[in-house]
């Protein structure tokens, strides 16, 4: 890998992870999406995006919901895909790589969030002076320091530790390689248990067998999109029934408030 | 387009260019988050230029305001401009009737921090993004490089049209749209419309996304015993069900999500190693 690629790797690592801080949480985080930019540094497109749907799949539920931190997908995605193609392997060794990327990362996250609460204090001082440059400034320079955070790492790893990735591919010992599968198949369960806890509720138990039942049996393809289509309608439809008795479920149901934490 | 910077609010002199700005600045939300305030410092960023012409003149409640707006914030991103639309109508409030109880504007926003969020999570993470996931890697599995914009487009322009949209919508309903719902009960109603098309689509992707199988096979007096042959017999995806459900039940139990990733590793990496689970 050149410095310009290595550059690049970087600035994408980098990217994929301050989208969610300053350009709304647009899913450039997405390993489809970072397999096809590293893919394309790389000289690789066609590989980077396959790789890249195999992580995917593997990060379906990789939710990052509230301040609980779990999985920087991002970086993982991008570093992971950047060493399986550098050393001509497949997505076994994005996962590889990805996975503990993906954990550490989300772990050094959590330093500079606590971090930044020592800025607020700052804030506050500024807001006193009336001093909105100021404001702006501190705003931006979490964002300098998150994004060099990232940067910076991805930039030495990809450029200077060349043979050690190699050497590391190579040299893999075999029960490592199982013991990493093993998380990784296990760790996308954790997304999903996030949205439950958002979503669940003891009367909704009904619609989510609903929705595992056709899937487990019938599998891939369609079946999320017919499923959300008839999850539509269901609720549509519920909703219309319901609707012109709307008062008398307030007033049975006020008592326990459903979005309450 | 009529106009290109007509007046939203005369008394203030707050144009569209104004809400131009503040929904881009409401792109940054997340720029500062911390554990102290979350997302404090970009709420206030963002809706800071309004903040600064509602109380021209007036340092003192400037200052006011602007501590008000820097307090502890958080919620989803993408609904979260109608919480600026409200505060900035309820702040013209408070500057236009000195006896208007500004305390009320924090409980406001913390008051429509939940039930957006809910209905925010659940739609952004819960079905688009999933949605434009499962369409992109569809594409992407064949080399098609059209995959990674098919995904940024199915859930980009949800997210930009939820912004500006509800930018609008929280200034001039604001608050009165939220109680207005919330006392006929059509919130609760639409919550749980929500929480119907969540709860089947969650049920659908642990089926199809998630893939822990059991590898071990052995041979028992001849015949070949393949444990995952039996399992599916049982029900089929149910590992991926058991361990959803398992680590759900630990979140409900508020074990830190820390904690629970720290045991993922552990636990993921020695039943791995001993052939119980993989991909």
């Amino acid at each position: 890998m050149n410095l310009l690629q290595a550059l690049l790797v970087a600035l994408v690592a980098a990217v994929s992870r301050s989208e969610g801080d300053w350009l709304g949480e647009c899913k450039l985080r997405e390993p489809v999406v970072t397999g096809f930019l590293v893919g394309l540094i790389l000289g690789d497109v066609k590989t980077g995006l396959i790789i890249g749907a195999e992580l995917q799949l593997m990060w379906m539920g990789a939710t990052g919901i509230g301040p609980t931190a779990q999985l920087d997908i991002g970086i993982g995605g991008t570093i992971g895909t950047a060493v399986a193609i550098m050393t001509g392997t497949g997505p076994e060794t994005a996962i590889l790589f990805g996975v503990p990327v993906a954990v550490i990362m989300q772990f050094l996250n959590t330093l500079l969030l606590s971090a930044y609460s020592g800025v607020m204090v700052a804030a506050d001082h500024k807001i006193d002076a009336l001093d909105f440059r100021g404001i702006r400034l501190l705003h931006y320079f979490c964002g300098i320091c998150t994004t060099l955070a990232y940067f910076l790492p991805t930039f030495f790893v990809m450029y200077f530790g060349n043979t050690v990735i190699e050497s590391i591919v190579a040299g893999m010992p075999e029960w490592v390689n199982l013991g990493l599968s093993g998380v990784a198949a296990i760790l996308p369960c954790l997304g999903f248990a996030l949205l439950l806890n958002i979503i669940m509720e003891k009367n909704l138990i009904p619609y989510f067998i609903l929705g595992f039942i056709p899937a487990a049996y019938v599998g891939f393809d369609l079946t999320m999109i017919a499923i959300a289509g008839v999850a539509v309608a269901i609720a549509w439809i519920i909703f219309m029934l319901r609707q012109n008795e709307g008062a008398k479920v307030s007033a049975a149901s006020s008592s326990d408030d459903e979005w309450e934490d | 387009m009529a106009k290109k910077n007509e007046l939203i609010s005369a008394e203030n002199n707050i144009t569209r260019k104004d809400f131009r700005g503040v929904f881009w600045r409401s792109f940054t939300l997340l720029g500062s988050f911390n554990y102290e305030r979350m997302e404090g410092l970009g709420f206030l960023f963002a809706i800071m230029p309004v903040l600064r012409k509602i109380y021209k003149g007036d340092d003192e409640a400037l200052k006011a305001s602007m501590h008000r707006h820097i307090a502890a914030f958080n919620m989803t991103v993408a609904p979260s401009p109608f919480v600026m639309g409200t505060t900035i109508a309820m702040e013209e409030k408070a500057k236009k009737d000195k006896s208007f109880d500004v305390s009320s504007i924090n409980a406001i926003k913390v008051a429509l921090m939940g039930p957006l969020s809910g209905i925010g999570d659940t739609f952004f993470w819960g079905i688009i993004r999933i949605l434009a996931c499962a369409l992109a890697v569809g594409f992407a599995k064949e080399g098609n490089v059209i995959a990674p914009f098919v995904l940024l487009l199915v859930f980009n322009i949800p997210n930009f049209l939820t912004r500006w949209i509800t930018l609008f919508l929280g200034y001039e309903k604001g608050s009165s749209l939220l109680s207005d719902m919330q006392s006929s009960g059509k919130m609760q109603l639409f919550t749980h419309c929500a929480g119907i098309i969540g709860a089947m689509s969650m049920g659908c992707m642990i089926a199809m996304w998630i893939s822990i199988s059991c590898p071990l096979q052995f041979t028992l007096a001849g015949s070949e015993i393949v444990i995952q042959e039996y399992l599916d017999q049982i029900l089929p995806k149910i590992l991926p069900l058991a361990f959803t459900l398992g680590i759900f039940s630990f979140i409900k139990k508020n074990c830190k999500v820390q904690k629970i990733i720290a045991g993922i590793v552990v636990i993921g990496f020695v039943l791995g190693i001993l052939g119980l689970i993989s991909l």
